[in-house]
């Protein structure tokens, strides 16, 4: 799957090759991804901060097994605009979760993190859109993408490393992320490149 | 030497005022002088003011902006007139002599292949404001462009357009129609040097078309006429007294309408999928006068709007929340134009509102009510302060794709920031709201990523709309419309026979026979109904406001923070944002299922 909306969805290499995998499955993205969101949606309400370790893991697990086997389907049904958003809505809230499920102490971080991920997807919608290019793939694969850093999150969590495991996460992917797309502008400006997307003013920005 | 579009697309910001000069200075512009006044002789040739005419004067303007290669063009006759009324420009100026609307778009042709830079066309009898043009030539977010006006009433005889998310989808012109419409074009089309090639390609397959009309276009100019008496006699109030036609003029319209070879390459452009942002005049002036009088009028009513004025009121986003337009643009448009005389750039004016943005976190996150009470003010000073950078970029034309992307990305930052001091304060306080500070994070960006996704997949279908070809004067909605209605007649025609039978079962079979509109018939009624609302000022705002835009969100979170606290905040945010996802998400959905 290429395009915009690929580029949204920030997939790293297990969804990837689950997407491969689920090609055949005759379901829109979007669905998959709110099927594989039911046991975390479930265990969120159910058991809260409670939740034990191999429970939220097997959730996650199932989450990662859908919405990645989604990466795979061409986005190309009516509701094809859904998909990355709920990727984000999955990815985000599970983070917070998994912050919760390790006490207290660690809902800072996982705030933390969110803030560092949030500055990457944004990066990619708006580098795209005022200089027409993404960012390189070497950010990509060092970002891991929403499956590698669910993975790494329960880890942290199963090894006791919270929260100072995602407040490291946090500084690291906030200082790549922000001084790779610094670099980049620095570049752009001075190269004076011509731009090729055009600007739009979407209202409920 | 660089391609126009190499210089302005950067944009770097500089000037404190007023479009760089160099900005189109590759472009080469051809002006058509090929429509006659009234009172005989080409219209471009008509006396402005003193010794200078329209052409003169339109040569001077582009001039203005970088602009210096200039063709003008005009029919034999009409050659030395238009010799004489060029005066003596500061401009390369050449005139060329075609006998036929062929021969031009050839010429048109020529050029294109002829020319380093990009390519404007326009009509050279045109009087508008210096900024008019400069909104189109000198701003790098179009690189390709046409002058446009969203206006319902006056300018009868400019052919219509419709636009969709900033790109021009479908065009009229002499010959052809368009569906829906929702601007009109007036008559100046900017290409960027990559589009040159197929510029010439359209101009040549129209003027292969132009030798030999075919009977489609014959027809369609023959109902013109009527047409444009309906639209001349639209009053400009919404009251229903009709205005008197003047029929000279009407008839004199006609009679130069088969020489707009704008218009024409405007709609061949459209129906090759190039990208035209049209861009608007708003309150600048634009006419086309045709006759000695109608110009003494236009230098009448060009004196009525003031262009510093206009431009300012022009800086405000023409689409923009209801808390933004009522509350912060009236006066921060103010706020840009000093700004503007003091030499501030928009990328300074953008780190303000970020620093301000972080003095209201830092008073959010000491917890203590005087934080959350100047944290308020702080952000909605920021918030001004933010309006500003647009309205001044706007203003002074400074667009620069750096700045578009600063803007962004520091108007996240402050609201993220602000979500962050006041979980911190909260801490303080001993009442920890970082998962709901988490959510609201979560929500929002979910519901950006929603925006952006759903923008991509529209560009995605606009970019893939076919066409019909030249030789049709409908687009592609009318055509389609045309046979949908002459699948209704047939359906029609075929149960008749059904009622004469008293026996037979309700004809099941003609709604089986169209399965995508009786199928989703319904949805798709009531989305078109939903977005008619759209032209009652008030349902529209109502909608705006329900969808919790940015000044809304800033305004909500000043509120609660400096009467409530962090928790209050977030549930605010979080219940506002969510009824806006929830009743955004259903319309989408529904749209998507109609479609």
């Amino acid at each position: 799957m290429t395009g915009t909306l690929a580029t949204y969805r920030d997939d790293g290499i297990l969804a990837r090759a689950l997407g491969a995998a689920g090609r055949r499955i005759p379901l829109p993205p979007a669905i998959l991804e709110l099927l594989g969101a039911i046991p975390l949606v479930v265990l969120l309400v159910v058991e809260g901060g409670e939740v034990s370790n191999a429970a939220l893991g097997a959730a996650i697990a199932f989450f990662i097994l859908l919405a990645g086997a989604a990466s795979g389907r061409p986005h190309t049904d009516r509701i094809r605009w859904a998909a990355p958003p709920l990727l984000r809505a999955g990815e985000y809230t599970t983070t917070l979760f998994i912050g919760a499920a390790a006490g207290a102490s660690s809902q800072p971080a996982a705030f933390a993190l969110i803030c560092a991920l949030a500055f990457r997807h944004y990066d990619l919608v708006y580098r795209f859109r005022h200089q027409g290019v993404s960012p390189p793939t070497w950010i990509g694969l060092l970002a891991l993408g929403w499956d590698g850093r669910l993975i790494l999150g329960w880890v942290l969590l199963a090894l006791g490393a919270l929260p100072a495991g995602y407040f490291v996460l946090a500084i690291l992917f906030g200082v790549v992320f922000v001084g790779e797309s610094v670099a980049s502008w620095l570049r752009f400006v001075g190269a004076q490149q011509p731009a090729l997307y055009d600007d739009e003013e979407d209202i409920a920005e | 030497l660089t391609g126009a579009s190499d210089n302005t697309a950067t944009g770097v910001r500089e000037r404190p005022a007023g479009p760089p000069a160099t900005a189109a200075a590759t472009a080469t512009a051809i002006l058509f002088a090929t429509a006659a006044a009234r009172d005989g002789g080409p219209a471009a040739a008509l006396r402005w003011e003193g010794e200078q005419t329209v052409v003169a004067r339109l040569i001077d303007q582009l001039a203005s902006l970088g602009i210096r290669r200039v063709h003008v063009v005009t029919r034999p006759a009409f050659e030395d007139a238009v010799r004489a009324s060029l005066g003596a420009p500061d401009s390369d100026v050449r005139v060329d002599v075609s006998p036929s609307l062929e021969a031009d778009l050839r010429l048109i042709a020529d050029v294109a292949r002829g020319s380093r830079g990009g390519v404007v066309v326009g009509l050279a009898d045109i009087v508008t404001q210096r900024e008019a043009l400069a909104g189109l030539l000198v701003d790098p977010r179009h690189p390709t462009g046409v002058l446009a006006t969203a206006a319902g009433h006056g300018r009868p005889y400019a052919p219509r357009a419709r636009s969709r998310r900033g790109r021009v989808v479908s065009a009229a012109s002499q010959y052809h129609v368009v569906d829906t419409p929702n601007h009109r074009f007036l008559g100046v089309i900017k290409l960027s040097p990559d589009a040159r090639d197929e510029l010439a390609a359209v101009a040549e397959r129209l003027a292969s078309l132009a030798a030999a009309p075919p009977p489609g276009w014959i027809e369609e100019l023959g109902s013109k006429e009527h047409e444009w008496r309906t639209e001349a006699s639209e009053p400009e109030g919404r009251d229903n007294t009709t205005v008197e036609i003047d029929e000279d003029e009407l008839e004199h319209r006609l009679a130069v309408a088969p020489d707009d070879v704008t218009a024409l390459l405007f709609v061949g452009l459209v129906r090759s999928g190039v990208h035209l942002g049209p861009s608007y005049v708003r309150r600048l002036y634009w006419s086309r006068p045709l006759s000695e009088r109608q110009v003494e009028r236009a230098r009448v009513e060009i004196t009525e709007h003031d262009e510093d004025r206009e431009l300012l009121e022009s800086a405000v986003k023409a689409a923009d929340g209801f808390f933004t337009t009522f509350f912060v643009s009236p006066y921060s448009k103010y706020i840009a134009r000093w700004a503007a005389r003091r030499g501030f750039t928009p990328n300074q004016v953008t780190t303000v509102s970020l620093l301000i943005g972080l003095l209201a976190a830092a008073a959010f996150a000491t917890g203590e009510r005087w934080g959350l009470i100047a944290g308020a003010v702080l952000l909605q000073m920021a918030f001004t302060t933010d309006c500003v950078d647009g309205q001044l970029a706007r203003y002074t034309r400074q667009f620069s794709k750096l700045g578009a992307w600063l803007d962004s990305v520091f108007d996240r930052t402050k609201e993220y920031l602000v979500f962050a001091g006041l979980a911190i304060g909260a801490s303080h306080q001993g009442d920890p709201v970082w998962l709901l500070a988490g959510a609201a994070l979560t929500l929002q960006t979910a519901r950006h990523t929603m925006e952006f996704s759903w923008a991509a997949t529209m560009h995605q279908q606009i970019g893939a709309a076919e066409h019909p070809p030249l030789e049709e004067p409908r687009d592609s909605a009318g055509v389609k419309a045309a046979a949908r209605a002459a699948a209704k007649a047939a359906r029609v025609e075929a149960a008749e026979p059904a009622h004469t039978v008293e026996a037979a079962p309700a004809p099941e079979a003609p709604a089986a026979a169209a399965p995508s509109p009786a199928r989703h018939g319904g949805i798709r009624r009531g989305v078109d109904a939903w977005t008619a609302l759209d032209r009652h000022p008030r349902a529209l705002w109502v909608k705006r406001i329900i969808a919790f835009p940015i000044g809304e969100r800033f305004a909500a979170i000043s509120i609660a923070a400096a009467v409530s606290g962090a928790r209050a905040t977030f549930i605010v945010v979080l219940a506002w944002g969510g009824f806006a996802t929830l009743y955004s998400l259903t319309g989408r959905v529904l749209r998507s299922i109609a479609a």
